[in-house]
């Protein structure tokens, strides 16, 4: 029993890993990862939106109706980005102003949306639960370090929540600024992918 | 009342899902509401203080969408949203005027210019250029005016410089006019 969580949980960090395996939900990824503080942040959403999202639709998985279980799951999933979106503006002006748009978009996040219906609406509340974490944590790692790439590269220096950790030195002042800016991005990614493919993190066709 | 059975069962079922929301959405805005305006204001006072250190207080014309600056009882100046549009986007800058109606500051409260190239226009040294310049000496250099572009970034150095010439000559009018 015990086992079979930690499978569910461990599943979405690699083997499953929304980011870097299934290629989902690229677009919140590949925008808001030009900081360590956006990643947190956004990671955070996300994560809370995951596990309220698959929480209430495994709780309710035995009686949503068949063919109304789409728009119900866009409801739940709408309903709680909402919250966090009234939350973060309250609460962290400043992350909810970096954020921008990208909160408000987790509702369409296909992660979060695939997650409902490939797994919360066919699996015990427990199981749901370690699947939210698992894939949240996959995404929150990938995009971690995305950002964590993009920022150094981008700007030279590294620091989060105000907090400088380190500056290049002769670096910082013309900084490879491409890697701000979205194609940046996608090198980033594509590189990432390459890498795992060739030390086997993902396993080829 | 065969519940999976019966043709309307999906539509109470999503109907009352969406009540359910409702009822989420609108206790979370009642929690949150005072908060988001709270921090709103804060973020234009402290933007406010920036540009007129003196400043003890403030109040604003909704219609006139004009802030006047207080010291004590006394006006020192005033300040006013401009938007524009930018190279990525739109721009939205907040001006102060003094009582000489010449420019004692900017501050971008939100743009979507390129990192690195056009967001420099955010930098201290662009947006120091603007003060106590009047309003026929705001337009880049290369125009006759006084403004430095920024090298790489002429889109977004010239919007910003059309942004706050244009709303500043809709205030003066303003201004000017109510004496």
């Amino acid at each position: 029993m015990m086992h079979a969580w930690l499978k569910n949980l461990a599943k979405g960090i690699i083997r499953a890993n929304p980011t870097f395996i299934l290629l989902l939900g690229l677009c919140p990824t590949l925008a808001v990862s030009t900081s360590l503080d956006n990643a947190v942040g956004m990671t955070g959403a996300v994560l809370f939106v995951l596990f309220a999202a698959n929480l209430i639709v495994s709780l309710l998985r035995n009686i949503i109706p068949e063919r109304v279980r789409i728009p119900t799951f866009i409801v739940i999933i709408a309903t709680l980005v909402t919250i966090v979106d009234l939350v973060l503006q309250g609460f962290s002006p400043a992350l909810s102003k970096s954020l921008g748009i990208y909160i408000p978009l987790i509702v369409v996040n296909c992660i979060i949306l695939g997650r409902a219906e490939a797994f919360a609406s066919k699996n015990s509340v427990a199981n749901s639960i370690a699947d939210a974490l698992g894939v949240g944590l996959g995404f929150g790692w990938a995009i971690f370090l995305i950002s964590l790439i993009r920022q150094v590269l981008g700007t030279g220096a590294l620091e989060i929540f105000g907090i400088h950790l380190f500056t290049i030195p002769g670096f910082s002042a013309t900084p490879a600024a491409i890697f701000m800016l979205p194609m940046g991005a996608f090198l980033v990614i594509g590189l990432l992918l390459a890498l795992f493919r060739w030390l086997g993190v993902i396993e080829g066709d | 009342m065969g519940k999976k059975g019966s043709e309307f069962f999906p539509v109470i079922f999503l109907t009352l899902v969406v009540l359910i929301s409702v009822v989420a959405l609108t206790f979370t805005d009642s929690i949150t509401r005072e908060r988001i305006g709270a921090a709103e204001e804060e973020e234009i006072r402290e933007m406010l203080g920036e540009i007129f250190q003196a400043m003890n207080s403030f109040t604003y014309n909704e219609e006139e969408g004009l802030y006047s600056v207080l010291k004590g009882n006394e006006t020192i100046g005033y300040a006013f949203r401009a938007t524009g549009k930018g190279y990525g986007g739109d721009m939205s800058i907040l001006v102060g005027i003094g009582d000489n109606f010449a420019v004692t500051g900017i501050e971008l409260l939100s743009h979507q210019e390129t990192p690195g190239l056009g967001a420099k226009i955010v930098e201290p040294s662009f947006q120091e250029q603007f003060v106590g310049l009047t309003v026929d000496e705001i337009a880049l250099s290369q125009n006759g005016g006084k403004v430095d572009a920024i090298t790489g970034a002429t889109i977004s150095s010239s919007a910003v410089v059309d942004t706050v010439r244009g709303a500043l000559l809709e205030k003066l009018s303003l201004l000017k006019e109510g004496g």
